[in-house]
């Protein structure tokens, strides 16, 4: 190679394209694999899981919404006041929406119209979390899907994924909308993607989800799919169950009998 | 000194005369795009003081406008590539006018294309962390590798073919003749120069292809990848591709236009140019018909309850007037006119082609919202008018696409100088040798 | 001015003395931020964070020196820790556990942030986005 400046140049590109050839195997060869957590095993002899008992939860009285307000109040969920900026980690649907597949036209007419506790289903084959660009949602062992508000940058591509709509988007900064802020947990800060977290820094602490917590009418069970003497195992026993959209392969694990 | 300034011009002064001679039109021109951008830049500041808020999007349709530019500034940008490479490799000759005005179309739009996703991020603050904290699970991710690529190959192609035109402009002298130099690069026109420079630009124009081909598809793939009705189909891609390849020739068809009637080059930009790029426009009608009808007559036929209600609402629904009036920019009007000879000419081209870069706007919208509308599960009340901001924002890209364009024909000429000398002196006989190649041999008389 | 030759007039540095005069007040003032402070007696000032009086609030998670130069690192670690490992609990070098968290444990001992952390930070022009969401004790009773 002669030494002008196109050989300089041929030089140059070499040897950079040499410099990062370690760097770049490096960032490469960890696609798709972050360093596992070092609580990674004992997570995963856990599933968490949750049933909502319609009929119980039908039982209570009109407009109940204990759970949504236990669960928005000590995650400072804002009520930002109208529907186009709404974030919600809990929410009702009417009955013939949530679950289209049942034939309402002939049959069930006493379930049409009836209120259906919905949040984000924790599914097992989560399709959010493949779309997240920095990885701000993942999947954790015990089955939780996680958020990081650090790392977040709002391009709304996880709530383009959840087929259930459990995502909300903070479109401005919620602090001025949270009612009476728990200083327990922090707020949000605008511009990132939010969703139930099953409570998963009450979990921590062994307290059960704020939702199940609060239901009057025990409706909700909550427990640990893997643990065969757990109560949530004991609800599920012997009963129709019904999910979510099942058929999208997500394998939710908000788990509805009737 | 004006002897050798001559020389250099020869014949081809209104190549050279719009860098130089600036007149009232230009400074209206740039006083209109400089407001225009100045009130995008405003409404950005608006929402990046307040958040997405101030746009019309919702908890139920979170994509609206900006997700529209973002498809729609990057398909604009297949256009160069396709005229500038795929004529090149083809050996058209009529390329040789246009070549550096597609090229330019797609560098500058790129950027806005990657600009649109930036302004419609809800942390830019955050910008970085995709790259930062890559995740190449994600189709974004496979968007920015793919967009970054497009972008530095696509440069490089229009620097390429600029320098021979640079060390002209350089030889002419002047007051900016220091930058010239800089940026020729030492070229002397030698022979093996040219040889090294024919080698570099074949090189990269074919590289370019499938880079481009890789671009839309990837852009497809953020909305095919997921499992939202209408949205998670196959032919997204190609779809996609061919929309972008539509839409963006569509847009150079205007430029050039422009630039021929602002610049007076009705001697270079000839109407056998616009006649055809409209003929391939026309191919290019048909094309997205057959994919558009592919579409949704699958979807018909499929009738699924959850792809049936998102239908009904493009065709019959709230989404009929915006999904017809599409169809009609897109298919209806630019058809007979580019189809029937009488109407092919350069005023009916140019009108086909407005129509279908505002035919294809619309399109990427409605591919986008009427989905977002319905989802599985669908909300009472939900609906999506895009305000002042996103609109501001959208007119304030197209201007500084438009300004940073007219300022580089500021700079540098519009019309690659040396390769139209370059068909001056050499294509005639290059051409007719290679049409002689292809006729039988001529057979000795004596039998 | 006499008849200079050519090498003497290109010696001369005309309306020099204006623009030395102007270059001396041009740096003078261009170099304000270095001597304003030194001049207006705030170069004595010394960020006084309020350290935690309560008895059994005397040792913080790691030592003074240690803490001063590596708390951001410290709460980045920590951040990583409990978002993304789901480990909560944390060694420190004085063989004692903590749970990691910003509220429980730093801002339970320092409680005002505007008295303990932005004496500091202020001074130094450091911003951080931590505030935005996270609430420290004292911040409601001043709303």
């Amino acid at each position: 190679m002669q030494f002008d400046r196109r050989g300089f140049l041929k030089i140059t590109g070499l040897t950079l394209l040499g410099l990062s050839a370690k760097p770049g195997w490096e960032v490469f060869s960890k696609i798709d694999q972050p360093e596992p957590s070092p609580t990674a095993e004992t997570l995963a002899k856990i599933r968490w899981a949750m049933v909502v008992d319609l009929k119980k939860c039908w039982s209570a009285k009109e407009g109940c919404r204990d759970c949504i307000d236990a669960c928005h109040r000590i995650h400072n969920v804002p009520n930002m006041g109208t529907l186009k900026d709404e974030i919600k980690w809990i929410w009702t649907e009417p009955y013939e929406k949530v679950f289209p597949e049942h034939e309402l036209e002939y049959s069930e007419e006493d379930y049409r119209h009836r209120s259906v506790m919905l949040l984000c289903n924790q599914c097992d084959d989560p399709p959010c979390i493949k779309y997240c660009p920095t990885r701000a949602t993942w999947r954790r062992e015990d089955g939780i899907v996680m958020m990081d508000f650090h790392r977040c940058i709002g391009c709304r591509y996880c709530m383009a994924g959840c087929p259930y709509g459990s995502r909300s988007f903070n479109w401005r900064d919620p602090r001025f909308f949270i009612k009476n802020i728990n200083l327990e947990y922090p707020t949000r800060v605008r511009g990132v993607v939010e969703k139930c977290n099953f409570c998963v820094e009450r979990l921590a602490q062994n307290k059960i989800p704020a939702c199940v917590e609060a239901c009057k009418e025990k409706a909700l069970v909550f427990g640990d799919l893997k643990d065969p003497k757990s109560e949530i195992r004991e609800t599920l026993k012997f009963k129709t169950i019904y999910q979510r959209q099942p058929e999208l392969g997500t394998k939710p694990k908000v788990y509805y009998i009737l | 000194m004006i002897d050798h300034r001559q020389k250099i011009i020869g014949e081809d002064t209104a190549l050279f005369e719009h860098i130089w001679k600036t007149g009232k039109g230009f400074y209206i021109t740039v006083s209109i795009l400089g407001a225009l951008v100045l009130l995008g830049l405003y409404a950005y500041i608006t929402q990046y003081r307040t958040g997405l808020t101030v746009t019309g999007l919702s908890r139920q349709i979170f994509w609206g406008v900006y997700i529209t530019n973002f498809v729609f500034f990057i398909g604009i940008s297949h256009a160069g590539t396709f005229i500038s490479a795929v004529l090149r490799i083809l050996k058209a000759e009529w390329r040789r006018p246009i070549s550096r005005a597609s090229e330019l179309t797609t560098v500058f739009i790129l950027m806005f294309g990657v600009g649109s996703v930036l302004i419609d991020l809800g942390r830019p603050d955050r910008m970085l962390y995709a790259i930062r904290y890559a995740h190449f699970r994600s189709p974004l991710l496979w968007d920015v590798c793919s967009i970054a690529t497009y972008l530095t190959v696509s440069s490089i192609s229009l620097y390429l073919a600029l320098i021979p035109d640079i060390a002209m402009l350089r030889d002419l002298g002047g007051k900016r003749e220091w930058f010239y130099r800089i940026l020729s690069l030492g070229w002397r026109g030698t022979e093996g120069q040219h040889r090294r420079l024919e080698k570099a630009i074949g090189f990269v124009s074919v590289l370019v292809i499938p880079v481009m081909i890789t671009v839309h598809t990837v852009v497809s793939f953020v909305f095919a990848m997921t499992i939202q009705p209408l949205w998670h189909s196959a032919i997204f891609g190609p779809y996609f591709v061919v929309g972008a390849i539509f839409s963006g020739v569509a847009s150079v068809i205007v430029v050039m236009a422009v630039l021929r009637k602002g610049y007076h080059l009705e001697n270079y930009i000839k109407p056998v140019h616009f006649n055809n790029i409209g003929i391939f426009l026309m191919a290019m009608t048909l094309l997205w018909f057959y994919f558009t009808l592919a579409e949704y007559i699958t979807i018909v036929y499929g009738n699924e309850p959850v792809h049936m209600a998102i239908f009904w609402s493009k065709i019959s629904g709230k989404f009929a007037p915006l999904f017809w009036l599409h169809f009609v920019l897109c298919f209806v009007i630019p058809l007979p006119i580019l189809a029937i000879r009488k109407y092919r000419t350069i005023r009916g081209i140019v009108i086909a082609s407005i129509s279908i870069i505002l035919g294809m706007w619309l399109e990427r919208f409605v591919i986008i919202v009427p989905t977002l509308t319905k989802q599985r599960l669908p909300v009472e009340g939900a609906y999506y008018i895009p305000t002042w901001v996103e609109w501001s924002i959208l007119a304030g890209c197209i201007s500084l696409f438009m300004l940073l364009y007219v300022l580089f024909t500021k700079v540098f000429p519009i019309v690659p100088v040396w390769e139209v000398r370059e068909g001056r002196k050499k294509a005639v006989t290059m051409v007719s040798e290679r049409i002689k190649s292809y006729l039988p041999e001529q057979e000795t008389l004596d039998k | 001015m006499e008849n200079l030759s050519q090498a003497e007039t290109e010696k001369i540095m005309y309306d020099g003395k204006k623009i030395i005069l102007g270059l001396i007040i041009f740096l003078g003032l261009i170099t304000y931020p270095i001597w304003h402070n030194t001049v207006s007696g705030k170069t004595s000032y010394v960020p006084k964070p309020e350290s935690p009086t309560d008895k059994d609030k005397k040792e913080c998670v790691e030592p003074k020196a240690f803490i001063r130069v590596n708390h951001k690192t410290l709460l980045e670690d920590w951040k990583f820790s409990v978002v993304r490992n789901g480990m909560r609990t944390y060694q420190a070098s004085n063989k004692k556990t903590y749970t990691i968290s910003l509220n429980r444990t730093c801002m339970n001992c320092h409680r005002d942030k505007v008295k303990f952390c932005d004496q500091c930070h202020n001074y130094m022009g450091v911003t951080n986005k931590c505030w935005d969401c996270h609430i420290y004790p004292k911040q409601l009773v001043k709303e």
